[in-house]
């Protein structure tokens, strides 16, 4: 701890923190244009200069931590003067189209101009030609622009992407982009202090105070990240952020527009809805739904008494079943922030880049901020993220258990407790019928000597593979041995949720219904159903996202129709709303509105709660790894493009990628088809027709198959060898 | 000395105005009034003051050029509110001024943004723009008032005048390879160590090198001494090359990236040491094709059979190889370039490069000093067995086992005494050495004390030899080798003290008598210095030698007396640095590509004529106060692999930073660019 003073107050900072960091955590207000809390700082703006006692000059208070006994001044005529310089300067030149700039009203340079009094302008030099810049999303305009770097920042720190750059040249400088590393995800446009780097859509169609904030959780992902929607006259206009500690990926800042406009209520589908639920044989709903609603058809079944389905959920629940019966507690024990935090990171079955966005911007982080030694083992190389990975592993489709096997051979040193698995490893066939060869797991090994913090991320490909259920036993085994923390990324928005709160079936022949999931009778959050339900954007409720923790969902956009709470009610269930049962779900006894939903000074979440795990003491053995399918021919991977999860973001007006067959020339090649083909193929029972689209940076002869556009979830491995039939007209 | 009509260079208050130039009073700094040969200044302008060597010139139009080239320079900043708009202020007002158009209040904005800009600006570049401003602007006020008053456009405005401006800083101006170093750092800190590296590689391709074992002589001039301590700087290079080696993404290579096609030319190198490393990489990015000959069987010369596994990783050391190799560079292994060769390379090359480096170790100088003695191994042979086993499994041959009382295929010397005589980098490896192959005891035998042998080496390997149990043994000299049947047995040491010169002159080193010592020993390795073998010289050259017995150049161009000849490296300078190779070879590089393209014409490019200049008046200022950055953040130490592991094997010491170390060193720089201008 190092002690010092800051206006004759004394505190003292940790190690590693600066003395903005200390005078925040505090309270001491230091003005600053460029300083952005989630991000190494860019030092550009200057404004945070402060006074050190008996040293000449100013020294800069974001990137410089105290040294004992110093007495730190932050404000004082000198400072004021030359912070008012500044601002001078950034107003150098900068239009005054206040009334037309989406940012007015929540202006960082508007509110340093007040705040420092800058009511003329007496510094001048001669303006030149900028031009404006669209780059999808979002938007450039140089000539607003203060160049506080924010933007590059975020880009290069929190996305990892590195599409944002400074062009420098003096007074010429902006910032350019290399567009083929951007992925849209807005980050850049939610730090801009100004109005240079803005929403193209959303530009010149509202001002800032017109909005309402709607504070929530993005329903997406597992991640649930916490976002506000921004509303006027009932409809989503755009969603923002607490940027200065949180991050949105491009689904979440963009796909807000998927809520179902239902004006009134239609009691005669109600009544209708009612019946088929009395004589319903099963129910079935995917993991895009709150905890809450999840809790009441959960009741219902009981009272009921029909199948509650949700194969997804309930593969997942084996799963963590299967895992915790090694671990010897309930849950996985990383979270985003050990993945971020960590210096090497290991994961099996997970499309990084698309399964979970947020996953992906913990990995470069930890990559950018401990140097983090990243090694993905995966079917498919993911060339657009090499600047994240540092070893890539290629391995066959279905040999995932083997891997997973081989991995805890190989850093596994005391294996007395499960002496019978190791001794059955046949690691010369593994490794050959995996492809995993023994030197690529030597170098791992050796990376792995010297680490603290190493995390397993394991995904939807294990999940739901054949093998899930030896495959968690082997990652729980892992974690209990403190091999890795562990990280299993749920396979939807709330799966987790669902796996905790209901208790899942098979589906058996008989009428079905289905929540979400066209079915005999349908309730639809899309308004493509026979009843009308709200979206999650519309919905007072819960998530557990992938943190395991409880977060809060608000309504955003206005419904009048009716709600599963209704239903429940009708069929007796009594509660006046559904977020009632929000303390009533089995984790804890805390009532909806009295969920925290907040960052505080220093950047830490208060978002609901977590959910606790359990443990127990369960010492199963782990089974011999089975012998390894083959996969030949055409496979395809059930994987979405960046900017699509679900059903609900398909129609989303700003979200562009289109469901495409994506696969590499070797694949076009061995199926004999061609870059804008449309082929017919069926994975899982499910047909698709999908026009297929070569993507040069791929590698290998599994091609991508998104499956946003289809409303169930399949709960089956995520490679299937498929027939491809060309059926172009 | 210099002739000069008015100075406030480095504070000084020279004003010869009005005088008679018989009686000017001379600057007391080696300003640049000599441009080159051919020409000379009219003015220089820098961070710290302005020196004038002529009446005539226009000190308006100089004021405002230099804001002018600050604007032009700022590609290396543009990226702080004040430099960034103040900068392009001061230019227009002072252009305004300059063309007859400036108003009093001008000049006052002018010495406000001034002031602003030196209080806040993120780097030095921004905070010392102004000073030679405002010393014109105040010792010439009457110049730039008439400007003003009578709305007329200075003296010489309309006129043609060079400006030639540099960027420099103090580190750069002390690295003999002038890497760009706030740019590498300022990667580091930015997080994009792919612009680190590229900042590296725009003068110093061998990046893993110079991160792990460089002298860092840029850390003796790092500003931030005079504050607390320097920056970590070499260590913050090595990150770029470990992020390119572990993401295995590519080179990043300076500048577009790419080598251009080739131009048709070619040229010979010989040797593929740090020398010919660096010629062949930059003027094969030049579209230049080299050839590179190499006597032994590995690429890059004493780096590679000299230095240790342990302190440069040949895994590491392959991968700046391989960038050289990236750009086409053909190798030529196992191939003694002869005398005959070297006579037909005139005409099949376009030039010629020697780089053959220093490679026969010195005799120490004692009695009874015969090769022949078994146990008398010279540093240079014993590092070679060494390190071609340890980096390459290349076994030591019969022959040499049999001298040396080797009992096995390569340099076991479990249970035998070992004495080195150096005190430089090659004895420290030595002496490490002997230690890994397992000695009982070693003895480092040095003249002087161990302020100078830190001095010569670093702090951290003299610490870490210590630590791995080395005896230093010092102000002693061998005196002689004692032997039975030509076999060492033991050596009388010397011993030696220093007394005080009763005139306050240097103290001498006075032998004690009666201190002599016999020590026994197994071996003596003598690592005190290494000469140059030229056999391969065609004796009708005659190369002009120095008195080093080293191939002579002007310093500058790297050309020996015979035209299209060029030497760089430890054969042109004697046993020097990586770094003073890489320098000279890099400048080399440059000077042989305009010399292949131009039809045999030596040049030095304005940025390299002033870059000479700099160092000359040399950038660093010892006894400048340092304002505006809190003094006491501690510098960064990386992590070293444990004592008792790493003397039993060859694996690097040196972890390098955690990333959180190298974030928190990069922000301890202070980017202390400067600019520099001369007026021709």
């Amino acid at each position: 701890m190092i002690k010092f003073k800051i206006n004759g107050q004394q505190f003292s900072a940790n190690k590693g923190e600066t003395i903005l960091e200390v005078a925040r955590a505090n309270g001491i207000y230091i003005p600053t244009m460029c300083y952005l809390p989630k991000a190494t700082p860019s030092a550009s703006c200057r404004m945070c200069s402060i006074e050190v006692k008996g040293q000449d000059g100013f020294v800069l208070s974001c990137n410089t931590p105290p040294v004992e006994g110093i007495e730190v001044i932050t404000d004082s005529d000198t400072l004021y003067k030359e912070r008012q310089n500044i601002m001078k300067m950034y107003n150098v030149n900068h239009p005054l189209q206040c009334g037309v700039c989406d940012k007015s009203g929540e202006c960082e340079l508007q509110n340093k101009t007040l705040e420092f009094g800058v009511a003329e302008q007496n510094f001048s030099v001669r303006d030149q030609s900028r031009k404006k810049k669209k780059w999808g999303v979002h938007t450039y305009d140089p000539g607003l622009c203060i160049l506080c770097e924010k933007c590059t920042v975020v880009c290069n720190e929190t996305v990892g992407n590195e599409a944002l750059f400074i062009k420098p040249g003096g007074y010429k400088s902006h910032i350019d982009i290399n567009l083929a590393n951007c992925i849209q995800c807005g980050e850049c446009i939610s730090v801009c202090p100004v109005g240079a780097m803005a929403s193209t859509e959303f530009k010149y169609s509202s001002n800032a105070w017109e909005l309402k904030q709607v504070p929530s959780s993005c329903s997406h992902c597992s991640s649930a990240c916490s976002l506000n929607y921004e509303v006027k006259e009932g409809t989503v206009r755009r969603v923002t952020n607490e940027f200065e500690f949180s991050s949105l990926c491009g689904a979440g800042r963009f796909g807000f527009d998927f809520e179902n406009r239902v004006l009134n209520k239609d009691a005669d589908s109600f009544t209708d809805a009612l019946d088929n639920f009395r004589s319903a044989k099963n129910v079935i709903f995917t993991s895009n739904i709150t905890n809450e609603e999840a809790y009441l058809l959960n009741e219902l079944k009981k009272k009921l008494g029909f199948n509650l389905v949700n194969d997804e959920a309930r593969k997942f629940q084996e799963f963590m079943e299967n895992f915790s019966s090694t671990a010897n507690i309930s849950q996985y024990n990383a979270t985003l922030k050990d993945v971020s935090g960590s210096d090497f990171i290991v994961s099996v079955g997970c499309s990084i880049q698309s399964d979970n966005p947020m996953v992906k911007f913990a990995m470069s982080q930890a990559v950018k901020y401990n140097k983090a030694y990243v090694s993905t083992i995966h079917p498919i190389e993911e060339t657009p993220i090499a600047n994240v990975i540092s070893q890539y592993i290629k391995n066959e489709v279905g040999s995932e258990e083997a891997a997973l096997a081989m991995l805890a051979d190989i850093l596994v040193e005391d294996k007395s407790s499960q002496e019978e698995f190791f001794d059955s490893l046949d690691l010369g066939y593994l490794s050959g019928e995996s492809n995993i060869s023994e030197e690529e797991l030597d170098v791992l090994k050796l990376k792995y000597v010297r680490v603290n913090k190493p995390v397993l991320v394991l995904g939807e490909d294990v999940i739901n593979h054949p093998r899930s259920a030896n495959i968690a036993a082997i990652a729980g085994y892992l974690q209990k041995n403190e091999i890795f923390k562990v990280l299993i990324v749920p396979t939807l928005t709330n799966t987790l949720g669902v796996s905790m709160i209901c208790d899942l079936d098979k589906q058996q022949d008989g009428l079905s219904i289905g929540y979400n999931v066209k079915a005999d009778y349908t309730l639809s959050a899309k308004g493509e159903g026979d009843l009308d339900m709200p979206a999650l954007n519309q919905q007072e409720g819960t998530f557990v996202n992938i943190d395991k923790d409880l977060v809060v969902l608000n309504a955003a956009a206005s419904y009048d129709g009716y709600e599963l709470n209704d239903i429940a009610n009708a069929l007796g269930l009594k509660s006046e709303n559904i977020i009632d049962y929000t303390s009533k779900l089995g984790f804890k006894d805390i009532a909806f509105d009295d969920l925290d939903n907040y960052y505080d000074n220093m950047g830490n979440a208060h978002r609901g709660y977590r959910v606790e795990a359990i443990k127990n003491r369960k010492r199963p053995k782990l089974e011999e790894v089975d012998d390894l399918a083959e996969y030949n021919g055409s496979v395809v991977y059930s994987r979405n493009p960046l900017s699509h999860f679900n059903v609900f973001t398909k129609d989303c007006k700003q979200l562009k990628d289109k469901p495409e067959l994506i696969g590499s020339e070797q694949f076009a090649m061995a199926a004999k088809i061609k870059s804008g083909d449309n082929v017919r193929f069926s994975v899982d029972g499910v047909e698709f027709t999908r026009n297929f689209k070569l993507d040069r940076r791929m590698k290998g002869t599994v091609a991508y198959n998104p499956t946003f556009d289809v409303d169930a979830k399949s709960a089956s491995y995520r490679y299937t060898q498929v027939k491809l039939e060309v059926i172009n007209e | 000395m210099s002739k000069v009509y008015f100075s406030t260079w480095r504070e000084e208050q020279i004003n010869n105005v009005g005088k008679d130039e018989a009686d000017w009073k001379e600057s007391a700094y080696d300003l640049p009034a000599q441009y080159d040969e051919h020409s000379s200044s009219k003015a220089f302008i820098g961070w710290d003051g302005v020196a004038l060597f002529d009446k005539d010139v226009d000190v308006v139009k100089l004021a405002t050029e230099y804001a002018h080239q600050y604007q032009e320079y700022s590609e290396a900043c543009g990226r702080c509110a004040p430099g960034r708009w103040g900068g392009r202020i001061l230019y227009d007002l002072l252009d305004k001024i300059a063309r007859g158009e400036g108003s009093m209040a001008d000049m006052d904005h002018l010495k406000e943004v001034c002031k602003s800009m030196q209080l806040t600006s993120k780097c030095e570049i921004g905070k010392t723009v102004p000073n030679p401003l405002l010393d014109l602007m105040t010792q010439f006020e009457d110049t730039f008032l008439e400007c003003i008053n009578e709305q007329k456009p200075s003296k010489h405005y309309n006129e043609d005048v060079d400006y030639i401006a540099k960027i420099t800083a103090p580190c750069m101006d002390a690295c003999p390879a002038h890497v760009d170093i706030p740019a590498y750092i300022e990667g580091v800190r930015d997080l994009r160590l792919d612009d680190s590296l590229r900042a590296t590689r725009q003068t110093m391709p061998l990046a893993h090198t110079c991160g792990r074992v460089c002298p860092h002589p840029c850390e003796d001039e790092c500003r931030r001494t005079n504050l607390d301590s320097p920056i970590s700087i070499m260590e913050l290079k090595r990150l770029g090359a470990d992020y390119e080696t572990d993401h295995g993404l590519g080179f990043y290579h300076p500048g577009k990236g790419k080598k251009k096609p080739s131009i048709g030319k070619k040229v010979a190198v010989i040797g593929a040491g740090p020398a010919g490393l660096t010629t062949a990489y930059y003027l094969a990015l030049d579209g230049v094709d080299v050839d590179v000959y190499e006597e032994l069987p590995v690429l890059g010369g004493e780096v590679t059979v000299g230095v240790p596994e342990y302190r440069m990783p040949w895994a590491k050391y392959e991968k700046d190889i391989e960038a050289v190799k990236d750009l086409g560079v053909n190798f030529i292994l196992n191939h003694k370039v002869t005398a005959d060769e070297m006579r037909q390379f005139e005409t099949d090359y376009d030039a010629t490069m020697i780089a053959s480096g220093t490679r026969i170790s010195k005799k120490v100088r004692c009695d009874n000093e015969r090769p022949e003695v078994k146990g008398y191994w010279g540093a240079i042979d014993f590092l070679d067995w060494i390190n071609l086993y340890e980096k390459f499994d290349i076994t030591t041959p019969k022959e040499v086992q049999e001298q040396q009382m080797l009992p096995s295929d390569h340099v076991d010397l479990t249970g035998k005494v070992v004495a080195c005589v150096g005190g430089g980098f090659t004895s420290m490896d030595v002496v490490r050495c002997s230690v890994r192959a397992g000695a009982k005891r070693v003895i480092m035998l040095y003249r002087r004390d161990e302020k100078t042998i830190i001095r010569n080496t670093t702090y951290e390997e003299y610490h870490e030899a210590v630590e791995e149990g080395v005896e230093f043994i010092f102000h002693s000299a061998v005196a002689r080798m004692n032997d039975e049947n030509d076999v060492l047995k033991s050596l009388d040491v010397d011993k030696f003290e220093l007394v005080p010169d009763p005139d306050g002159g240097r103290p001498q080193l006075v032998k004690i008598e009666g201190a002599t010592e016999n020590i026994e020993v197994d071996y003596l390795i003598p690592a005190v210095s290494q000469s140059a073998e030229f056999s391969h010289l065609p004796e009708e050259w005659d190369l002009e030698m120095t008195s080093w017995a080293t191939l002579k150049t002007n310093g500058k161009d790297y050309m020996t007396s015979r035209k299209g000849i060029f030497a760089a490296g430890d054969c042109e300078y004697g046993p020097m640095t990586i770094v003073n190779a890489v320098g000279q070879a890099k400048r080399a590089a440059s000077v042989i590509s305009r010399y292949v393209q131009n039809g045999g014409e030596i040049t030095l490019t304005d940025e390299e004529i002033m870059e000479d200049h700099l160092r000359k008046m040399k950038v660093y200022d010892k006894k400048e106060k340092i304002t505006g950055w809190l003094a006491g953040v501690p510098r960064q130490k990386s992590e070293v692999l444990d004592v008792n592991i790493r003397k039993y094997n060859n694996d690097e010491v040196n972890f390098g930073f955690t990333q959180d170390q190298a974030i928190s060193e990069s922000e301890r720089c202070m980017r202390c660019y400067y600019i520099a201008m001369v007026a021709k």
